[in-house]
């Protein structure tokens, strides 16, 4: 099992964090850089400083006739072995440890996370494995049947006398709202391998990897370098990207919170095709059944990324047991764990976040008398359990922080989550007793993954995010009918 | 040393605090005065309220360890969403203030109870007339603020009103209502003030205030207003994206005829009675009276950060007898000689890619049912 991350420099919040991120976050295929008039520029969520070249709307429209015409030279010039090959091995090499690339990838990932350069290898080699050629070769097959349909018509198995092609749009504009360690990498090589020109506008949270992979993919390959545009610009300006891309793009892909999903889909045009990854969250389950160990399980689940990732579990229910007694052994986990893999600095704001949310529990605990909720935690607020008080479905995503409620039984818990239908992302689970019934339930609220506690936070690499295939939905198929047929 | 709560309670204490907050002749006050009442408040606020003294236990801070104002833990504000904070029965508060509710994604709003209005008007009316006034003849006083009949958890809205009625000369004017602001009305008593040649203070947010800049915009500016007039506002931006004090002072004080020490922000919270007010542009620096003392703290360690260093500030205020002394914000500033730069507030629950915030969650399946 991959290692969860760990900073080198643990400590207060008070240590000192890894320096801001000031590296280059644009790759811009076609763009004449004299031509460029000014920069964007905003501060990180670490204190470092982004920049971007403003492009005018001329700039805009010209990078994307640039990569469109690359994507569409690059269906004519390359086999999808060989996008596999040079995609693969830019992927790699931002996770090779004896590559420079490898090292800066983890250098600009640690500065922008405020992560120590050895936590974001680690993350980095995680979030690797579904990169790999054999990983992404798998997941074409299974998701294609025959994936060559993406390179010339194929007959179709089961309609004698039908071929068939598929093909993604040929340009595409990512939306990378998100901050989830390598989440844009990903994205882009799914469009990659959907054979589309890529336009990407990155998060100004984690600028710096995708521009990273779009410049190791153009020395791997200059033709497939071509193909792929990603810049940065602040969300809430009107930059003429925005409506230069978006109207361009044949499939628009979001990823990111409602308010940045509510702003993109106000952009697109009406014949894109529109595909969101919007906010989701994790949830744990201990059965009556769970075996002891559960909670060292879920605890590595917890600290893998820091409870950023939609799969994080943020919610631990226990079923027909005690909160309090489950808090606990969460509590002791998350400090075994802690020793283990002491966790990165936090962040003035998660910090103030931490406190904020226990001295509400607390103080709620405090004034209900009875059955009262119960914090656990160190001083240094670098894990937190708020365990007990009445049930319920708020959470936030703070570093190592869970809220621990008791449930009566699996019926109890499928009402409880109701209101989160379609938002939850993964249930990891212990225990037997009344697992077909939690894994109906869930297939019921949309929840696109059960998995045992310990494996939440690593999903398999065909995993269908959100409960959707990976590739198809960004392709577009066309039916050759014979005359015989 | 066991320090017992001041014999009396709570309305012995809050009549000594009046008396020091309105003989107060604008002097620093020594440690061992801001101590002494500290000290009281503390204990009566220990002895009164169950849950602040099970929480100070689990701290180990009780009347029996706290020897200095800084010994005593600070509260997030966040704990005003989950309990009452009262030295006292919660029957016995004569206000309710309610907090906007929404920073931090949090669903439930905090509540201010307030045992003694006097104290509270007291203690803003003296830094009031000192800071905003300062000594000059009574102003025509206009608010931009609903009023608290329609506003009646508003803490603002209870404080422009009893500085409208305690300092405003005649023609002064509440003009905003639960519809809004009376735009027409503000231009006519401006007009009039004008042509009385009566100073005039404008109070409002400054949300308001960038509402008033945008009305101007454009139009040609009037005559100035009459010397001694200013403008006040107060709430910041609340991250409202593209908003920018300075540059609606820019825009509003050349058209009034005012130079940029005649505006004056004013920084307050519900959760805190007392006020601190700075002057002119940018993030100046906040002066308030000597019953309450901030600190910038380190935000894990709660340590007290250096002075001229960032931290999170944590208030003292000794007009929060009636409640809780000791209040951590989620504010980020620094502190220098006693005065506060306020350099804005922590953004709230991070955002984090994927993972969202379930407030966040369920207002999208809210936006998705509607």
């Amino acid at each position: 099992m991959p290692e969860p991350p760990a900073a080198g420099r643990a400590g207060p919040a008070s240590a000192k964090r890894p320096d801001p991120p000031s590296g280059r976050c644009w790759h811009l295929p076609g763009l004449d850089s004299e031509a460029v008039a000014g920069e964007y520029e905003a501060t990180t969520e670490t204190g470092g400083r982004v920049r971007a070249p403003r492009l005018t709307t001329a700039q805009a429209i010209h990078v994307a006739s640039e990569v469109r015409a690359a994507a569409l030279e690059a269906r004519r010039e390359r086999r999808l072995a060989e996008v596999l090959d040079a995609a693969s091995r830019a992927a790699g090499r931002l996770a090779d440890p004896g590559d420079p690339a490898g090292r800066e990838a983890a250098d600009v990932l640690g500065r922008e996370l405020g992560w120590s350069a050895a936590a974001s290898g680690r993350t980095l080699r995680d979030m690797a494995e579904v990169w790999r050629r054999d990983a992404l070769a798998d997941l074409l097959e299974r998701e294609l049947g025959d994936p060559a349909v993406l390179d010339a018509f194929r007959p179709d198995p089961d309609r004698p006398g039908r071929r068939r092609r598929a093909l993604g749009a040929p340009l595409q504009f990512l939306v990378l709202s998100g901050n989830v360690p390598g989440v844009g990498v990903t994205a882009l090589l799914r469009g990659l391998l959907a054979r589309s020109g890529l336009l990407a506008r990155v998060s100004a949270r984690e600028p710096g990897l995708p521009a990273l992979f779009a410049r190791l993919l153009a020395q791997e390959d200059p033709l497939l370098g071509r193909t792929v545009a990603v810049t940065w610009w602040p969300a809430d300006e009107a930059a003429p990207a925005w409506e230069a891309w978006s109207a361009r793009a044949g499939t628009v892909v979001v990823y990111g919170g409602a308010e940045a999903v509510a702003g993109v889909r106000a952009r697109v045009g009406a014949a894109a095709d529109l595909l969101v990854y919007g906010p989701r969250t994790g949830i744990a389950v201990l059965l009556p059944d769970a075996p002891p160990g559960t909670a060292a399980a879920l605890a590595r689940d917890v600290c893998a990324y820091e409870q950023r990732g939609c799969v994080s579990p943020r919610l631990v229910f226990v079923v027909g047991g005690d909160a309090l007694d489950a808090g606990a052994a969460v509590a002791e986990a998350l400090a075994a764990e802690a020793a283990r893999r002491p966790p990165p600095p936090l962040s003035s704001d998660e910090a103030v976040r931490i406190r904020a949310v226990r001295a509400e529990a607390e103080f709620a605990g405090l004034a209900q008398g009875a059955s009262p909720g119960r914090v656990f935690g160190p001083e240094d607020l670098s894990w937190t359990v708020l365990a007990g008080g009445e049930p319920g479905i708020a959470s936030t995503a703070l570093p190592r922080t869970v809220w621990v409620h008791a449930v009566p039984d699996v019926a109890a818990l499928l009402a409880l989550l109701a209101p989160l239908e379609r938002r939850i992302q993964a249930i990891g689970t212990a225990g037997d007793r009344g697992l077909a019934e939690l894994a109906e339930g869930a297939a019921a609220l949309g929840t696109s993954r059960v998995a045992p506690l310990g494996r939440l936070a690593w999903p398999p690499a065909d995993w269908r995010h959100e409960g959707k295939h990976q590739i198809l939905p960004l392709l577009s198929w066309t039916d050759w009918e014979d005359a015989a047929g | 040393m066991t320090r017992a709560a001041a014999p009396g309670g709570f309305p012995s204490l809050a009549a000594d605090l009046k008396e020091a907050f309105t003989t107060w002749d604008g002097a620093p006050w020594p440690d061992g005065r801001f101590d002494e009442l500290a000290l009281r408040a503390f204990a009566l606020q220990f002895e009164t309220n169950a849950p602040y003294r099970a929480w100070c236990r689990a701290r180990g801070a009780g009347p029996g360890t706290v020897r200095s104002w800084r010994d005593v833990p600070p509260v997030p504000t966040a704990a005003f969403r989950a309990v009452d904070l009262v030295a006292g029965p919660t029957d016995a508060a004569a206000l309710t203030f309610l907090t906007s509710g929404t920073t931090g994604g949090a669903a439930r709003r905090g509540r201010h109870l307030v045992l003694d209005p006097g104290l509270y008007r007291t203690s803003l009316r003296a830094a009031f007339r000192r800071f905003v006034l300062a000594g000059a003849p009574p102003v025509r006083i206009l608010t931009l603020v609903p009023p608290p009949t329609a506003a009646p958890h508003s803490s603002l809205s209870w404080m422009l009103e009893d500085v409208r009625q305690a300092f405003g000369a005649p023609g002064s004017r509440c003009l905003a209502g639960a519809e809004g602001i009376d735009w027409a009305a503000l231009a006519a008593a401006l007009a009039a003030a004008t042509a009385d040649g009566s100073p005039v203070a404008v109070l409002g947010t400054t949300l308001a205030l960038a509402a008033w800049a945008d009305r101007r915009e454009g139009a040609t500016g009037g005559p100035p207003l009459p010397p001694g007039s200013l403008v006040m506002d107060t709430g910041g931006t609340k991250g409202r994206a593209g908003l920018d004090r300075d540059a609606v002072l820019d825009c509003l004080l050349p058209a009034l005829g005012l130079d940029a020490d005649r505006a004056v922000n004013e920084f307050g919270m519900t959760e805190l009675l007392s006020q601190r007010y700075a002057r002119g542009r940018g993030p100046g620096l906040l002066h308030g009276p000597p019953w309450l003392r901030t600190a910038a703290l380190d935000p894990v360690s709660l340590a007290p950060r250096p002075d001229g260093e960032e931290g999170i500030l944590c208030h003292w205020d000794l007009a929060n007898a009636g409640s809780v002394l000791a209040v951590l914000t989620e504010d980020r500033g620094v502190v220098e000689d006693g005065t506060v730069r306020w350099l804005g507030r922590t953004p709230g629950a991070p955002p984090r890619g994927c993972s969202l915030a379930t407030a966040e969650l369920l207002a999208a399946q809210e936006r998705q049912d509607a």
